[in-house]
């Protein structure tokens, strides 16, 4: 089936198969293997994207049913050269990782996390960061790093980054 | 060039190198590799645990639009053999034959166009099996014990454990049990294969590159040359990715007879089968002391699930026996045979199961005795290993409770249990002891120092989370006296000079030294020209007193120049070595074993000179609600002492994440097996429990600085398993502080509490 995906500000057109799943696009046929794949089966978070800034588990989204999204990845919150992104460098302030597989979709859901507005203290954070699974268990780590960067975003409102999504 | 500021680099806590990477989906995990126009993989696994296989139907599968090749045996047995078994015995085999070992066995391999058509098709192959009825697990009808032959492990027996037992006034004599466990890295078991030119690269996950190399060179009869295992990031392994399994030799012949590349992840699901697992163990623990608290006698016997065809087994009695001054001292363990996959090393693989009896003993023990438990190991603390007679390099056991203790605020105790309490909350505080041996990897580096004062650093490591790409950094940064950013560092790649194996907490202190060695040798050159020139500052000097530090080739005197006009003294490009280290404890030819992807590592335990471990000290508390008995863990304290830290912050990380896989192992995590069906039935990780966010309070981690100069010469000890250990104790022994139940088998779960 032809479809046309909107992810971090770019389009794509592209034939898939309908069972296809939006983690499997993005990673097998867009090249954006930010996006992790730990389970397949809505258990685990590592494949947590935004999409029109909800976040959303990438392996339970056909990528059919996407199309009307604006998705944004990992992939899509610093460029190369580009400053990272407040909740990117609180996991680098914190060591809020250790192996970095779950790493992405714990940033993306950490963001959805601060903008539905539940990082407002340390235990709201803890149980809407529960979706997220860290096996090297960097938890309280965790929790440091998006309490560090719901500060920084409230300060500079929306992450302009996401404007796009 | 940099400033003094920055020294010295080892023991300074450097954020992970790779940080940027990671935080930017930017890190290549194996199944991320790019590789042009791939097929996919899915396999077939069997729904028996014991049998054999009649005969395929494929028609159904074959139908499915894009499938490009069925793999069973029936094709392709015979193009790969068995990878090479992890301990004694034999291993289980998979599409050699017809014969089904266990549940999940892969049985055969679909590769179609996409994904979706190799699951549809993979779903839809039939077989007829001629099922035998399995044995599952402990007293399943089948099931062979036999006591494990000494080999890798020993038992010990001295003096006269029973008649010890029999005579001493304070007695503790009960039987443990621990559960299967599944590793559960959050990255999956992928292997990606492709084939240029009758050589082989293979991206995959592992803890050992040399070591899968090796091993499918053997299977697939190849040269090893012509095999390249890559493995940049590893998301997690926990001792899963470390044992070459099955699935990539298929792999890699699915992708030969294709002439395609092909691309494999396993589901969850699989992943419980198709690779290793620890063990379910039992113990019988005898534990006895004279009036004083001095022990009199220990007798610990565990038996240890296995496949059929293998022996594998961890023996931890070889840490419980070394624990405590005892005069008196008996150890056995046993092997349980069913019809299971072959299980192997889950991080701390002996010390999680067999440290649990033995430190929740000690707890009754001095319960019995009304005496603190803290002061029952403090009169039973020795220098000397109990079980060798030889002296331990360092042990700084009392230092970790004592720093613990108080921070916890362990004399606020009222040892009486069920008496602390907070409204509907009975809180409980617990601790035990953590001990795992100082293990060291041989290991070769190769260092390129430019003349523009750049240097690259090539090993074969592995950096499953544990930091090795920022240590390499910084020994190499610290003994070449340059900053971070003027080392590049590459690893996971079996191009590259040979690591060891990355487990048992061996990697860090291997690959470290490895490392030092070759900059040492770069050092030894430079200064060497620096001193034989007839002009410029060191003319003259002794060579040995020279060092690099801060951009600069410096004399003791003083005398200094930029390092890169000393390099310049030999050449205008880069210089390079190339060094293997060797352990103290290990043969010569320890780095050809690597080569050849054979373990090489010297452990705490099997050294002629003295016994090697880290302790440490754990403490929890527990809060039960009298009502509901839901289980929470508040906070935990542990300290630590492990020799050298070389980097605080990551070693914090490590720690941390061990002491939450402990407060897993008492309370969350539990592989169920189907008693009749011989198969694993929560092989999920919503099913099987692990913490969430939510689960995790207060952790806090001690590092009690410790000097050994005789462990190594960096003086380290590993740290990536000892911060697991002991925590299941001391959560059951607060858990019995609360409530005045003794829950001797894990994990410990509401039901247990009523």
């Amino acid at each position: 089936m032809d479809i046309t995906l909107t992810v971090n500000g770019r389009e794509h057109r592209l034939a898939v198969d309908v069972r296809t799943t939006l983690l499997d696009t993005l990673r097998e046929r867009l090249g954006l293997t930010g996006s992790k794949k730990g389970c397949d089966q809505g258990q685990c978070g590592a494949c947590t994207v935004l999409m029109d800034g909800v976040r959303v588990l990438a392996c339970f989204i056909l990528a059919v049913a996407a199309q009307d999204a604006k998705i944004t990845t990992i992939e899509g919150l610093a460029g190369e050269d580009e400053p990272l992104h407040p909740m990117q460098q609180a996991f680098l302030d914190h060591d809020a990782y250790q192996c970095g597989y779950c790493t992405p979709g714990q940033i993306m859901s950490a963001i959805a996390c601060v903008t539905e507005g539940h990082a407002g203290t340390d235990d709201e954070i803890r149980e809407y960061m529960s979706g997220n699974l860290c096996r090297c268990a960097a938890y309280p780590k965790i929790v440091a790093a998006v309490s560090q960067a719901a500060g920084e975003m409230k300060a500079t409102q929306a992450a302009p980054e996401l404007e796009h999504a | 060039m940099p400033d003094d500021a920055t020294w010295p680099l080892i023991g300074a806590p450097i954020p992970r190198i790779e940080g940027r990477a990671k935080v930017t989906g930017q890190a290549l995990f194996a199944s991320d590799e790019p590789v042009a126009n791939p097929a996919y993989a899915y396999l077939v696994t069997s729904t028996i645990a014991r049998g054999r296989i009649r005969s395929f139907d494929l028609a159904a599968a074959e139908a499915v639009e894009g499938v490009l090749d069925i793999l069973t045996h029936e094709n392709v047995g015979h193009q790969a053999d068995p990878p090479p078994p992890h301990g004694p015995g034999k291993e289980t085999t998979t599409m050699q034959t017809d014969q089904v070992w266990h549940g999940g066995q892969i049985i055969g391999v679909v590769v179609a166009e996409t994904y979706e058509a190799a699951r549809e098709a993979g779903l839809k192959v039939r077989v007829d099996y001629k099922e035998e009825a399995p044995s599952a697990t402990f007293g399943s009808k089948g099931a062979v014990t036999k006591q494990r032959e000494p080999g890798e492990h020993k038992d010990f027996a001295k003096g006269d454990a029973d008649a010890a037992f029999k005579a001493s006034a304070f007695r503790v004599d009960e039987r443990f049990g621990t559960p299967t466990q599944h590793h559960n890295p959050i990255e999956l078991f992928t292997t990606t294969c492709v084939w240029h030119d009758g050589s082989l690269t293979v991206y995959e996950p592992s803890q050992f590159v040399y070591g899968l190399r090796g091993a499918l060179a053997k299977q697939l009869h190849l040269d090893p040359k012509r095999i390249r295992v890559v493995a940049r990031h590893v998301g997690g392994a926990f001792g899963s990715k470390g044992i070459p399994s099955a699935r990539t030799a298929w792999i890699a012949i699915a992708a030969r007879r294709l002439n395609r590349a092909v691309k494999f992840v396993a589901t969850r699901g699989q992943g419980y089968t198709i690779a290793t697992y620890r063990a379910e163990t039992q113990h019988h623990i005898r534990l006895s002391a004279d009036a004083s608290g001095k022990l009199t006698s220990l007798f610990h016997e565990g038996w240890e699930l296995t496949s059929r065809p293998s022996d594998y087994n961890t023996s931890g009695t070889e840490t419980t026996a070394r624990m405590y001054a005892c005069p008196n001292l008996q150890t056995r363990v046993n092997v349980v045979h069913a019809d299971r996959n072959t299980p192997g090393f889950m991080r701390a693989p002996p010390d999680v199961p067999y440290m649990f009896p033995l430190e929740v003993a000690i707890d009754e023990l001095a319960e019995q005795m009304r005496m603190d438990p803290i002061e029952l190991r403090r009169i039973n603390d020795t220098q000397v290993d109990p079980a060798t007679g030889l002296r331990f390099s360092s042990r700084a056991l009392m230092a970790c409770f004592d720093q613990a203790a108080a921070r916890f605020g362990w004399s606020g105790r009222d040892p009486t249990p069920g008496k602390m309490r907070d409204g509907d909350w009975l809180i409980g505080w617990g601790c035990a002891a953590a001990a795992y041996p100082a293990n060291i990897g041989a290991g070769a580096a190769r260092v390129t120092f430019g003349a523009d004062g750049m240097a690259s650093v090539q090993i074969a490591a592995h950096d499953i989370g544990t930091g090795s790409h920022t240590i390499i950094a910084q020994t190499a940064a610290d003994r070449l006296g340059l900053q971070l950013a003027q080392i590049t560092v590459q690893i996971g790649d079996s191009d590259l000079p040979p690591a060891g194996l990355a487990a048992g907490s061996s990697h860090a202190s291997g690959i470290c030294h490895a490392v030092d060695k070759a900059c040492e040798d770069l050092r030894a050159r430079i200064a060497l020209a620096a001193t034989t020139s007839n002009t410029g500052p060191f003319a003259g000097h002794n060579p040995a007193t020279l060092s690099l530090h801060a951009g600069k080739l410096r004399g003791e005197d003083g005398t200094s120049e930029d390092a890169r006009d000393a390099i310049k003294r030999v050449t205008g490009g880069a210089l390079e070595a190339y060094a293997e280290n060797i352990p103290k404890g290990l043969e010569a030819d320890s780095v050809g074993k690597l080569y050849s992807g054979q373990m090489a590592i010297s452990r705490g335990t099997s050294r002629k000179d003295v016994t090697a471990y880290a302790f440490g000290a754990q403490f929890a508390e527990v809060r039960v609600h009298a009502r509901t008995r839901e289980i929470r863990v508040p906070r935990v304290v542990g300290a630590f002492s492990a020799g050298r830290i070389i980097n605080p912050r990551t070693a914090h990380s490590q720690l941390m994440g061990g002491m939450i896989w402990g407060i897993s192992s008492a309370l969350h995590e539990k592989t169920e097996i189907d008693p009749q069906a011989a198969r694993y039935t929560n092989d999920n990780i919503a099913e099987y429990l692990i913490p969430v966010n939510a689960d995790i309070r207060a952790v806090e981690v001690i590092i009690v600085p410790e000097q050994d100069a005789e462990v190594n010469p960096i003086g380290m000890k590993g740290i990536g398993e000892i911060g697991v250990v002991g925590m299941n104790a001391a959560i059951s022994n607060a858990v019995y502080h609360a409530t005045g139940k003794r829950v001797r088998s894990l994990p410990i779960r509401i039901d247990d509490l009523l």
